[in-house]
């Protein structure tokens, strides 16, 4: 309820008061930095930036979650109950403000608190999606063992939409913070540096009644949930990852012998088992060159890489190139997937040294022998610069 | 330490002035290519005019020997995704050409993919001549 601010006798000069605490105005411009490295690495720079958007983004949901707590514990204009207002008030606000006789408002004026909690439950679902996305797609995290690929990938589907739609709603709300500063003639973003704003004497909102802050409790809560969020990741990474790929330490040797003479020995799990049938009975002109071997050898091979592609392998690669080019059947770089994902780079880079051509995966990611390809391993290599042959 | 008796020292002095291409399952892989090609001795002269000649019959990607083993055999090469290969020259990569089905793989694939067709024994021969002679 907006009380006219009848004090004593009126006064000219304007005073100001504390509005944004301390922990508001730090929490406030730490989530610019987090959540825009977060939006900026997973939004427009590649795969290769993945470590910054996971600190962005889990730094990002525990200012949040600290957020959360203290809008019920934290000071006065802080709270939930001091700015968000129902929505037949909301609806007078707006009618107000279109009829040009709103009034100022010293905490959040009523859309402006609204936007505030469609802001940080927007940061928290894109948080949790990214964890299930996370789990799902990259076997990381704390739900690395109990979600499966296919769920990860719609996870990630959503946790993409809902980053598109948190861009959208901090245009908004940037512009709200503009629209409102030119309007009553305050500086609001200047006000989230300093705290204070101007007490004038138009009719203006009471600030409410001074609550009783619990700076421990807020802390307290928020460190629980950090250190609950850490210890299950830890904890996790004891068990088995269901779908892990075998490590290479398990390959066949005879395969590992024969079929890293002239590249890597690549992941079984890269390619779907037809394919790797199809593969071996074509060694004779195996991608311009004849890799052909004895007709033992080549048995014991294509047997052994048949059925370790059928292992229930649930990792992204494994998962994304069993999808291959019906013309190019066993030719991972031609998998649609494969071609999405590099399409950025260009043919000059793949075909310098010290990369020589696309089929050479551990170029780039340095664990590409373990089947994993995580993004965090993702690093294309300069051209040496010495004995240039 | 113990100071080589006489015969040690005997037995290295020969190995060091053998000459290079003398390893028993060199020479064995050797004799056996001389005895299918019916000559007795191989052209060191020919198999270098081979190997590092640029030839059109094979695959477009591999023209010559020299894609991969380079033009200095003393030195490595590498394959087209830039794997390191040792160096060719038997004076210092003393294990080269010692294992008769390594041998015979590498000829029967490097052979089709440069020249489009097998290397003949005595090419083979020629070949083995040049790169033990370096
Ligand atoms: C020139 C360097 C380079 C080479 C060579 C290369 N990649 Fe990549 N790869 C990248 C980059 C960069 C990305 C990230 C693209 C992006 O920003 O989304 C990537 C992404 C990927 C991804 C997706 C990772 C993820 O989780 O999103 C997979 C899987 C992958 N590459 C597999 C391969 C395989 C298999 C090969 C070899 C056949 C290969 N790459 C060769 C540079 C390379
Ligand atoms: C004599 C050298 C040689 C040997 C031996 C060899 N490869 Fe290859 N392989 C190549 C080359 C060269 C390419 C890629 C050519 C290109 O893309 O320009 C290739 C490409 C591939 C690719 C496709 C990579 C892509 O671009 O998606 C697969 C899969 C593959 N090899 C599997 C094998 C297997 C399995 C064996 C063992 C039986 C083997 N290779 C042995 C030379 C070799
Ligand atoms: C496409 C790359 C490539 C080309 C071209 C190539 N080689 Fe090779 N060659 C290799 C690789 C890889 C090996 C096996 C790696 C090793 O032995 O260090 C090899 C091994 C050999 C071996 C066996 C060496 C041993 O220790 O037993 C011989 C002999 C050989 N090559 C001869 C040739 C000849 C002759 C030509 C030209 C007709 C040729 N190579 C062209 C890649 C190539």
């Amino acid at each position: 309820m907006p009380v006219t601010y009848a004090e004593s006798a009126p006064r000219r000069r304007s005073k100001s008061i504390p509005v944004w605490d301390a922990f508001v105005r730090l929490f406030h411009w730490s989530l610019v930095l987090s959540t825009g490295a977060a939006l900026l690495t997973g939004l427009w720079l590649g795969a290769s930036w993945f470590t910054l958007h996971l600190i962005g983004g889990t730094l990002a949901v525990a200012l949040v979650t600290s957020r959360i707590f203290w809008g019920f514990w934290g000071s006065s204009f802080a709270r939930f109950a001091a700015f968000v207002v129902g929505p037949r008030r909301l609806a007078e606000h707006l009618c107000e403000l279109a009829e040009g006789r709103a009034g100022r408002h010293i905490g959040h004026n009523p859309p402006g608190g609204w936007m505030i909690l469609a802001l940080l439950g927007t940061i928290l679902v894109i948080g949790l999606s990214g964890v299930v996305a996370l789990g799902g797609t990259l076997k990381t995290g704390p739900l690395a063992v109990a979600v499966d690929y296919a769920t990860g990938a719609l996870a990630q589907d959503l946790h993409g939409a809902l980053a598109w739609a948190l861009t959208g709603l901090i245009v908004l709300h940037v512009a709200g913070a503009v629209f409102e500063s030119l309007r009553t003639g305050e500086n609001l973003p200047r006000a989230m540096i300093t705290g204070t704003k101007e007490l004038r004497d138009e009719a203006a909102e009471l600030p409410p009644r001074p609550a009783r802050t619990r700076p421990a409790l807020v802390a307290g809560l928020t460190a629980g949930a950090v250190v609950l969020g850490a210890a299950s990741t830890l904890a996790v990474r004891q068990f088995p990852v269901p779908g892990a790929p075998i490590p290479p330490a398990r390959f066949d040797r005879l395969y590992a012998d024969e079929c890293s003479a002239c590249h890597i020995a690549y992941h079984p799990s890269l390619l779907p088992p037809e394919s790797w049938g199809r593969l071996m009975a074509t060694l004779g002109d195996h991608f311009g060159e004849d890799a052909s071997l004895d007709p033992a050898s080549t048995r014991a091979i294509a047997e052994w890489l048949t059925v370790a592609a059928a292992r229930p392998t649930d990792t992204k690669p494994a998962r994304e190139f069993a999808r291959v080019d019906p013309a190019a059947p066993f030719t991972i770089t031609k998998t649609p997937f494969w071609q999405e994902t590099h399409a950025a780079i260009s043919e000059a880079t793949f075909s310098r040294k010290p990369i020589y051509g696309k089929f050479n995966c551990g170029a780039c990611h340095q664990d590409a022998e373990s089947g994993w390809f995580y993004p965090g391993n993702i690093d294309i290599p300069d051209t040496p610069k010495e004995n240039s042959r | 330490m113990k100071i080589p008796s006489k015969p040690t020292i005997l037995a290295l002095a020969i190995i060091l002035a053998t000459p290079l291409a003398a390893n028993p399952a060199r020479d064995a892989i050797i004799n056996a290519l001389k005895q299918q090609a019916g000559v007795s001795s191989f052209s060191a002269e020919e198999g270098k005019a081979l190997f590092l000649a640029t030839h059109s019959g094979g695959k477009p990607e591999t023209p010559s020997c020299t894609t991969c083993h380079g033009t200095n055999l003393k030195a490595g090469g590498k394959t087209r995704a830039g794997k390191p290969i040792e160096p060719m020259a038997v004076s210092v990569n003393p294990q080269r050409y010692t294992d008769p089905a390594k041998v015979e793989k590498w000829f029967r694939r490097n052979c089709n993919s440069v020249l489009g067709r097998e290397c003949t024994p005595l090419e083979k021969g020629n070949i083995l001549a040049y790169l033990s002679s370096l």
